[in-house]
Formats: C-alpha cells, sequence, structure tokens
C-alpha cells in the first residue's frame, strides 16, 4: 500500500502544466466550435432543367431510401420496383415515427443525404435550405396531379412556410383518411340506426348510448387524440378555403371563426355531457384504439390505420361508416394524411428517383399499398375487400370522388401545432380554458410563427 | 493521503527498490523526476474524450444560444436575444416552478426514506440485506422510459391504483391520474419518489457501514432511544452522504425529461411542463434551436448554483 501506482501525480505535476493544459483543451474546443458554424447553404436549388421520365437500363444505380413506414408498404413497393428495374437496388434505412421526426432534417441536410425520404410535417423547414428536391418538372413530364390526389398537402412556397401553392416536392404513397368506427353488436343491442348522415344524428345516438350507460365516443387525449374529432369537426363546419389557409400556414388565415367555433363547441359538449370520458385525458390514444376494439363504447372517430386492430379485436362487429356531414346532402369532407415521398437535392440518381415516386402511383402499387392498409393514390385500383376493411374502401373512393380529402390542421400549419393542439385540447376538455380561449391558444402559435 | 505523500518521486527514489524493478533497464531504475508532459499523456485519453464529449457540446451549445436557428438553413446572430426571451416567456416560469416542486419528490422524500430506513437497518443487521439491497435498488437499473410506460400503467383508468381505489370502496376517487390537472404533477413526482429512494437508502447503507458500531453501543449506553439515535448519530454522520444524495437528485429533479416525456408529455395543458420537456420541443419539433440552446444554459447555470449552494451550506453545518 505505501507504493503509490501513479508516482507523478501529485506535485511534480505543476500547477502552470495544469493550466496550461486546460488553455489547450479550451482553444481546441473553441475552434471546434468555430468549424461547427451551424446552417446549411441558403441558396435554393436551381430549378430542375429538363428532366427525363427514362430510366438507364446499363447502369447500376443504388439509391438510398429513408422512412418512419411501418407497415409493409415501403419496403413491399421497394421490391416490386426493383423486381422491374433489375440495375437499381435500394438501402433502406427505417427509424421509428418520433426519432425520425426528430432527427429527419439533420439526416437530409448530411452529405450523404437519403435520396429518397419520407416527407414528414417539419420537414418544410429543408425547402428554403434548398435540401429538398423540387420535382415540378416530373410531375409535368409524368402526368402526376391525374395520378395522385393530395398532392396539395406535399406543395411549397419557397419559404417553406406556405403549403399547397408553389412548387412540387414529392407525392403520396399510401394515404390515410378517418371516419366512424362503430361496434355493431352493441348499436343492435340499443337499437342504433348506423349509419346516420349528419353530426346531428351522430349526436341523437351519442345520448341514446349514453343513457344506456355505455360510453358513447372512445377517444384517449393523453398524446392530443381529441384532434381526430376535433379535425373532422372541422372538416364538417369549415369552409374548405378556410380550412386549407388556416392548415397550410398561409399569411393572415385565421382560424378564430364562427364555423370553427362551432366545431370545438360541439367536441366540448361531448365531454361535458359525458359522450366522451371525463379521464379523457389520463387515455392515450392507442390505449383508445386497443380499449375499442376490446369492445368498450360504441363509436370511435380515428383513421384508416386503426382498422387492422379494430377487425382483429372486434371481428365481424367492427363497423364503419364515412364522417357524418353538416347535413345530409353534403359533400363528403374528411381529414387524412399520408406517407408522402420526397427526393433530396443532393440525389446523384434524381431521375431514377422519380422513376420511382411515379411507380408509387401505378395500378401494380395500389394493391401492395392496400395489403398494408393504406388508401392507395389509385383508389379504382384497390384489390376489393370486404367487411370492415371493404367499407373503409367504399369510404374512401367517396372521398377521392367527392374531392374531400383535407389535412390535419397540426401537421403543416407551424412545426409546434402538434404540442400546441395538443396542450390546448387538454386545457379545454379538462374546463381549463372556453371555447374561444382555445381557438385563440392555436392561433397565438400560428401568428407566432407567420409573423 | 499518506500513501500519497510517500510516493512522490522523491520519496520514491529514496526508497530501496523492489527486486523486480532490477530487472528493468538501467536508465528506468534511475531515479528522475518525470517530465510534467508524461502525466498530460496519461491524462490525454481521458482529457481528449471529455473534450470531445462533453466540453465541446457544451460549449457549441453556449455558441448556438447566440443565434437564431432553425436547425437547417443559415442562422443570424441574436446576440443575447434569446436569453431575452428565456427570461419574458411565461411557459417558463410555469416550468421553473413545477422542477422545484419535483425536488420534494425527487429529493426530500427519497433522502428522507433512505435515512429512515438505513437508521432501522443499521440498527439491527441480519441476513439477507445483500438481497434486500438489490430489490431496492432495482429502479435505478431500470431504464426511465420502461418505468415511465409501467407507471402509465398503473395511474390508468383501469391501472393497479384504481383497482385498489375500488376494492377499497373508494371508486369515486378512481380516475386518469395523469391526465388530472390536479393529480399529474404529483403523480408523476411519486414515480420519481419511487426511482431514487432506492438510490438514497444503498448510499446511506453504505454510509452507516462507516460508523463505529461502539458510538451506537455507546449511546445505548447512555439510554438513547431509536429516534435519538437517529437524529444525534445516524443523521449528522452521515452528512457526505446526504451531500451527495442532494447533489444527484437535485439535479435529476431539475433536469428531468425522460420520466416526464414517457407519462405526461408535459401535459395535461402545460401542468407537468419542465425545462427539458421545453428544451426538446423548441429544439426538435419547434425549429427555435438557439432558443432552446439558451435555456439549456441557463438551466445548466442555475442547477450549477443550486447544487454548489446546497453542497457548501450541507458542508458547513457544524
Amino acid at each position: 500500500m505505501s507504493q503509490h501506482p501513479y508516482p507523478w501525480t501529485g506535485r511534480d505535476l505543476s500547477r502552470r502544466t495544469l493550466l496550461s493544459g486546460f488553455a489547450v483543451t479550451g482553444v481546441a474546443a473553441l475552434a471546434g466550435c468555430a468549424a461547427l458554424t451551424p446552417g446549411a447553404s441558403s441558396t435554393p436549388a436551381a430549378a430542375t432543367g429538363p428532366v427525363t421520365t427514362a430510366l438507364p437500363a446499363d447502369k447500376k444505380i443504388m439509391l438510398k431510401v429513408a422512412d418512419a413506414d411501418d407497415t409493409s408498404m415501403t419496403p413491399a413497393l421497394l421490391e416490386a420496383f426493383q423486381k422491374k428495374h433489375p440495375n437499381v437496388t435500394f438501402e433502406r434505412q427505417y427509424t421509428g415515427w418520433d426519432d425520425y421526426l426528430k432527427s429527419i432534417n439533420l439526416t437530409m441536410s448530411a452529405t450523404t443525404a437519403p435520396d429518397i425520404a419520407q416527407f414528414t410535417p417539419g420537414m418544410q423547414n429543408l425547402i428554403p435550405g434548398g435540401l429538398l428536391l423540387d420535382v415540378s418538372a416530373y410531375g409535368k413530364a409524368y402526368g402526376w396531379p391525374d395520378k395522385f390526389p393530395g398532392l396539395d398537402q406535399i406543395t411549397f412556397e419557397p419559404d417553406g412556410k406556405t403549403v399547397g401553392t408553389g412548387a412540387l416536392y414529392g407525392v403520396p404513397g399510401g394515404l390515410s383518411f378517418e371516419g366512424v368506427y362503430y361496434n355493431k353488436a352493441k348499436a343492435a343491442e340499443l337499437g342504433l340506426t348506423v349509419p346516420v348522415k349528419t353530426v346531428e344524428e351522430l349526436e341523437a345516438l351519442f345520448v341514446k348510448a349514453k343513457a344506456a350507460g355505455e360510453l358513447a365516443l372512445v377517444v384517449g387525449n393523453l398524446d392530443g387524440g381529441l384532434n381526430h374529432p376535433f379535425n373532422q369537426l372541422l372538416s364538417v363546419y369549415l369552409k374548405p378555403e378556410d380550412r386549407t389557409a388556416w392548415a397550410f400556414g398561409h399569411k393572415g388565415a385565421t382560424i378564430v371563426l364562427p364555423e370553427a367555433k362551432t366545431a370545438a363547441a360541439t367536441l366540448k359538449r361531448w365531454v361535458d355531457e359525458g359522450y366522451i370520458s371525463p379521464d379523457v385525458n389520463g387515455i392515450s390514444d392507442e390505449d383508445a384504439t386497443a380499449g375499442f376494439a376490446k369492445g368498450k363504447g360504441v363509436f370511435r372517430i380515428s383513421g384508416n390505420w386503426a382498422a387492422a386492430a379494430v377487425a382483429k379485436g372486434l371481428g365481424d362487429d367492427a363497423g364503419y361508416f364515412s364522417m357524418p356531414q353538416a347535413t345530409a346532402d353534403s359533400k363528403i369532407r374528411t381529414t387524412g394524411a399520408g406517407v408522402y415521398y420526397c427526393v433530396s437535392s443532393k440525389s446523384a440518381n434524381a431521375a431514377a428517383a422519380a422513376a420511382f415516386l411515379d411507380f408509387v402511383g401505378s395500378e401494380e402499387a395500389a394493391k401492395i399499398t392496400a395489403d398494408a392498409g393504406f388508401m392507395a393514390p389509385k383508389a379504382d385500383a384497390m384489390p376489393a375487400k370486404t367487411g370492415l376493411l371493404g367499407a373503409l374502401q367504399e369510404g374512401w373512393q367517396a372521398t377521392v370522388r367527392d374531392k374531400g380529402l383535407q389535412p390535419f390542421i397540426q401537421n403543416a400549419s407551424t412545426p409546434t401545432m402538434g404540442d400546441t393542439l395538443k396542450t390546448q385540447l387538454q386545457l379545454l376538455a379538462g374546463g381549463k380554458a372556453t371555447v374561444d380561449e382555445f381557438l385563440a391558444g392555436i392561433q397565438a402559435d400560428f401568428d407566432n410563427y407567420h409573423k | 493521503m499518506a500513501a500519497n505523500r510517500l510516493s512522490g518521486p522523491v520519496a520514491a527514489g529514496r526508497r530501496e527498490a523492489p527486486p523486480i524493478q532490477r530487472r528493468l533497464p538501467a536508465a528506468r531504475r534511475r531515479p528522475r523526476r518525470r517530465p510534467a508532459s508524461a502525466a498530460l499523456l496519461y491524462l490525454a485519453p481521458a482529457v481528449l474524450l471529455y473534450t470531445l464529449f462533453t466540453v465541446l457540446p457544451a460549449l457549441h451549445t453556449g455558441y448556438l444560444s447566440l443565434f437564431d436557428w432553425d436547425g437547417v438553413t443559415l442562422p443570424s446572430f441574436a446576440g443575447l436575444g434569446n436569453y431575452r426571451l428565456v427570461f419574458a416567456d411565461p411557459q417558463l416560469r410555469a416550468a421553473a416552478v413545477h422542477a422545484g416542486t419535483l425536488i420534494i419528490f425527487f429529493s426530500a422524500l427519497p433522502i428522507l426514506f433512505g435515512l429512515v430506513g438505513a437508521a432501522l437497518v443499521a440498527r439491527h443487521r441480519r441476513r439477507g440485506m445483500g438481497f434486500v439491497r438489490t430489490v431496492l435498488f432495482l429502479p435505478q437499473v431500470v431504464p426511465l422510459v420502461a418505468v415511465g410506460i409501467m407507471w402509465r400503467w398503473v395511474y390508468a383508468e383501469d391501472g393497479v391504483v384504481n383497482q385498489v381505489l375500488r376494492q377499497a370502496g373508494l371508486g369515486e376517487a378512481a380516475q386518469a391520474w395523469l391526465g388530472s390537472f390536479d393529480w399529474a404533477l404529483l403523480a408523476v413526482g411519486l414515480i420519481g419518489t419511487w426511482v431514487v429512494s432506492g438510490l438514497c437508502l444503498v448510499l446511506f447503507l453504505s454510509g452507516t457501514q462507516r460508523i463505529d458500531r461502539e458510538i451506537y453501543e455507546a449511546s445505548r449506553m447512555d439510554g438513547a432511544g431509536p429516534v435519538r439515535e437517529f437524529v444525534s448519530i445516524t443523521v449528522p454522520l452521515l452528512r457526505p452522504e446526504i451531500a451527495v444524495a442532494l447533489s444527484i437528485t437535485v439535479i435529476a429533479a431539475l433536469a428531468s425529461f425522460d420520466l416526464i416525456y414517457t407519462t405526461t408529455g408535459g401535459g395535461p395543458g402545460n401542468s407537468t411542463v419542465v425545462p427539458g420537456i421545453l428544451i426538446y420541443r423548441l429544439a426538435f419539433g419547434g425549429g427555435a434551436v438557439g432558443l432552446a440552446s439558451a435555456l439549456a444554459v441557463v438551466l445548466t447555470a442555475v442547477i450549477f448554483a443550486i447544487v454548489l449552494t446546497l453542497n457548501r451550506l450541507i458542508r458547513e453545518v457544524p
């Protein structure tokens, strides 16, 4: 014990040596900082010149793909495309949704950016940085406007803040949309006549269910799931142009409108009257779907992504109808999104990437997309399904026919709207905010970003 | 310390070399003052890693806090503007209050439980202590994300807490605790207590083993009961351990993120928002990297100040 293993520690390491050591470290660190000056070039990539729709067959092409699609769609689409074009290979990099959202902007800024990436809310920030490829020219050459619904959701002005006008940055692969699931057994037992055409009639069914001691509408708002019925009610009541302007972040747009107030007041009434569980703020959206699939409650407003779980849980008792509208003869308007693919401006094989984007809208792709539980861009090419999936498919075809697909208000309006809407919906449902305060709260986030 | 003093190079030179050193080359055997640069060489790996992964990112955060940056496009210099925004933000004040409240659950309660537990165990040592320690320490080993998800089930509408309440005939009080504006912060805080208490207990247990048993025996001879023994012997003699526990747990409370993120995400409303959540939202969702960095710098400074003050206070108490 008397022999210290490190005899040079202590006195002979002079204070000066130590200090100079630290100084060197500090200087190195500062130099490092300067080298790490953040940010990409702010010059947007030059618009693409003449483009080709031909894919070179002799050259070996490797495309890197980044996505957060946890279904079988993306891998199956890649495989099918590769089968058609054997000289093209893919290197797919899958990331879970939350992590993808938070990391994709950095991934796309890297010199090794993927050629094709799934477009997610927040990626509009990449547009002023010139990191996404403007595919308008490819769109024109391939005729994408006739092949894909929902292209407006991935069309941006150069500032990246205004959606719906400007240049095209990608196409949707699988689309999703929302409607009303119901428990057929319970509906029969309670004597509810479904489907219904108007929100008023739907609410009358809620009243009956409540009177029979049933939970009328299953919702979980721990992570903001009330946004599903709210988005739907906005689709029902808000004028489409007001909805588009706000959801797409157009300058001067506002949601403090009488129609939006009707939507929010309807939602609040559903909570206050007990059609929605008073515990709604403590239930996650996922648990709400799981509970409904296990037989809890009578109705659930959600998207086609929940279909598999509901069909599995309720079996033949799983029912679905399109979202009721303001009046019985209204066109169907509903909220939806999709798995959109975009192309990196750094891609050396943009033509091949564009060929893949075009393939996504094909008849062949429609089957793959439908099998994965999504709605295909080419709605009439989807293989016919029966049961719950058949009902969903009918709803989708009607939605495409009525051109009724509208964006979620939180996806494109501002990058922080997801969190803000969640917070405000919790305040509204918890009785901590009035309808007016709720609308003012989400408008404040909008004004803060689009000032 | 004695070993350290003896082992200075001069002392080492005077010492008779052990046999193994005779076989070393002559040059190495000669007592010689080693150049200080050798010390730096040995320090280099640690210093390099620490600099690369801790010092540099910290400085970089400070540097970024001076910019308006969305994380992608070119940033614009903002000076101290971000710091002005940090102090003007009413949401941040709420977050600070919540983090302060969490200190009760992450520090005060666990230290109290730890002290009482350690005192009970220290009085009567029994077999099987290793097992008990392991069980109590277990929450520390489980990743916080798993802890959060597990407790989400416990607090859920049909979770264990409500099942127990209903069994006890208190079904009226049953609710989804994490969704309640009144209870969410308390519910999240108690998860923290559950996680940290084991750490405190193990820390204090190892401390009590350092306390001479004769002191306890002497106090018992003088007629001290368990309470007196606790107040007059266990607590004062465990002061170094308490200081360590306080530092660790206060940092855990003020810098908390993962637990809140996985349980409530800051909700309902903003009732459980803490600075860590705000930083995350601003930097990764909100495209306000500069503001988030400024907030991170301020949070770090506040934690430093509080922990240093606490440590000083504890050391100074006679």
